[in-house]
């Protein structure tokens, strides 16, 4: 489904962020990367849907290229949803707006349409009585869950997770992990980038530990937990998990 | 000692009367007028100084910084005793022939482009506050640039801006005054040529100002609740107006 390869990238300063890495996400996967803050794991999520230009290597959604020009960026970032750390919703729109905005103007959805799949999404994430409301005026899980019905509300065929919960009180964290454990199990391929360890060891089939823009350990869940062979890997995972 | 006999009447008199209300509502279109031609043209050139395009950015830039830093008045002498002349010699002449409000008409393009530059620079303002996260998220939905602009980015950044904005058409409205200087009979025209019958300035510069003070609370007034039902519900902000 996601094939990263060997994807090297640089910022204008000419500081590294992401270094020669490379990883398969197979259709109905579900993998984490981790890692200390600076480490590139947000630049290469962005790499994925190509908010972000690399300059070497290659990446392949779906079996096509997101860096060829011959690409339509748009038509690709519609099959791929994103939820962000700051949730990013559009303060000056209704909740339903906010879920409905893409469908009627990239899918060319009808309103209507569009509304009936938002309630059906809203319940999905437990807040259908929230429809009318504004973000600003929700708490910080309600805004995330409502962000991931409005990615789900495009059908995406991968969804990218740029640390979702790091922003959350930690009483709103669980639900959110819930909604996105919820997501995995009903196989949506997805990306995280996240310090949940316990919703890796729940639903991930790979766990990334990524420093410096490299992979420095890249095993199947359970033996990432077992038996993670770096030092620094270690050191981390011993910091996090208390 | 004060010698001066105040004769208010001149204000209302037969053929002053008139005049002023011709004045008033002169200054009321030519501002309008100048103020709808100053967003649309501001919204474009913003616009082009937001685009990829480096031709389109240096245009935009080059465009603001020429109209913002030349004062409105040479501005307008330029559009009005320089700018025909310009025009091939049969134009000109027919300009001046046939154009019966020319002082009017360059009033509200010298004004209308003016304020142009400045209200691009407001809605900038109002742009380069909107996170980049808003971006992001517009288009990794898949919205094509054009449209998390005028869906996202721009309902955002006129909320930030409108306070701005307010400021530049009240601007706007004050500055038509100068269209007197090429023979538009406004508001402070008006006060002048009636000043220049009766010589009763103190009256009718008076009016006028006080015309000004009322248009102007008007103007705040419709654009603070406009703002009031723009406002963003639940989403922080200081002040306690």
């Amino acid at each position: 489904m996601i094939q990263i390869r060997q994807v090297s990238l640089w910022y204008r300063d000419g500081r590294k962020v992401v270094d020669n890495v490379s990883a398969e996400i197979r259709r109905g996967q579900t993998v984490v990367i981790c890692g200390p803050s600076g480490s590139g794991k947000s630049s290469l999520l962005r790499c994925i849907n190509g908010l972000e230009r690399f300059q070497e290597g290659e990446i392949l959604v779906d079996g096509i290229s997101v860096s060829s020009p011959s690409t339509d960026l748009h038509a690709l970032r519609a099959e791929i949803g994103m939820v962000f750390q700051h949730f990013e919703l559009y303060p000056h729109m209704t909740v339903l707006d906010n879920i409905t905005l893409a469908p009627r103007k990239v899918r060319k959805k009808t309103r209507q349409e569009a509304e009936t799949k938002a309630m059906e999404l809203l319940n999905r994430v437990g807040i259908p009585d929230k429809a009318a409301v504004y973000p600003g005026e929700l708490s910080g899980g309600q805004q995330q869950r409502v962000a991931i019905a409005r990615s789900l509300a495009m059908e995406p065929k991968a969804m990218l997770f740029d640390e979702p919960t790091s922003a959350l009180d930690p009483e709103m964290i669980k639900e959110v992990l819930d909604v996105m454990v919820d997501l995995a199990r009903s196989g949506m391929t997805m990306v995280v980038v996240s310090h949940e360890m316990g919703f890796a060891r729940e639903v991930a089939d790979e766990v990334i530990f990524m420093d410096a823009g490299r992979f420095i350990e890249k095993k199947a869940t359970a033996s990432f937990f077992a038996s993670a062979e770096n030092p620094r890997t270690r050191e981390f995972l011993s910091r996090i998990l208390t | 000692m004060l010698h001066y006999d105040f004769e208010w009447s001149v204000l209302w008199r037969y053929p002053y009367g008139g005049m002023f209300i011709q004045g008033i509502w002169t200054t009321v279109h030519l501002s309008l007028f100048s103020w709808m031609i100053a967003i649309l043209l501001g919204l474009t050139v913003c616009l082009c100084r937001m685009t990829p395009l480096r031709a389109a950015r240096f245009l935009g830039g080059a465009y603001v910084e020429l109209f913002r830093n030349i004062p409105l008045l040479v501005q307008l002498f330029f559009w009005y005793f320089a700018a025909p002349s310009l025009l091939p010699r049969e134009l000109e002449l027919w300009l001046y022939g046939n154009v019966k409000d020319l002082g009017y008409l360059v009033a509200v393009i010298a004004l209308g482009t003016y304020t142009a530059a400045r209200v691009s620079e407001a809605i900038r303002s109002g742009l380069l506050a909107v996170p980049r996260g808003q971006y992001r998220a517009a288009h990794s939905t898949g919205l094509s640039g054009g449209q998390t602009y005028r869906h996202v980015v721009l309902p955002y950044a006129l909320r930030i801006s409108w306070p701005l904005l307010t400021t530049e058409f009240l601007t706007c409205f004050k500055n038509s005054a100068l269209a007197m200087t090429i023979g538009v009979l406004e508001t402070t025209g008006t006060a002048a040529y009636v000043d220049s019958f009766t010589f009763h300035g103190l009256e009718t510069t008076t009016a006028a100002s006080c015309v000004y003070l009322a248009t102007s609370g008007a103007v705040i007034l419709t654009m603070s609740r406009i703002e009031k039902r723009m406002r963003i519900p639940g989403l922080i902000r200081r002040g306690y107006n």
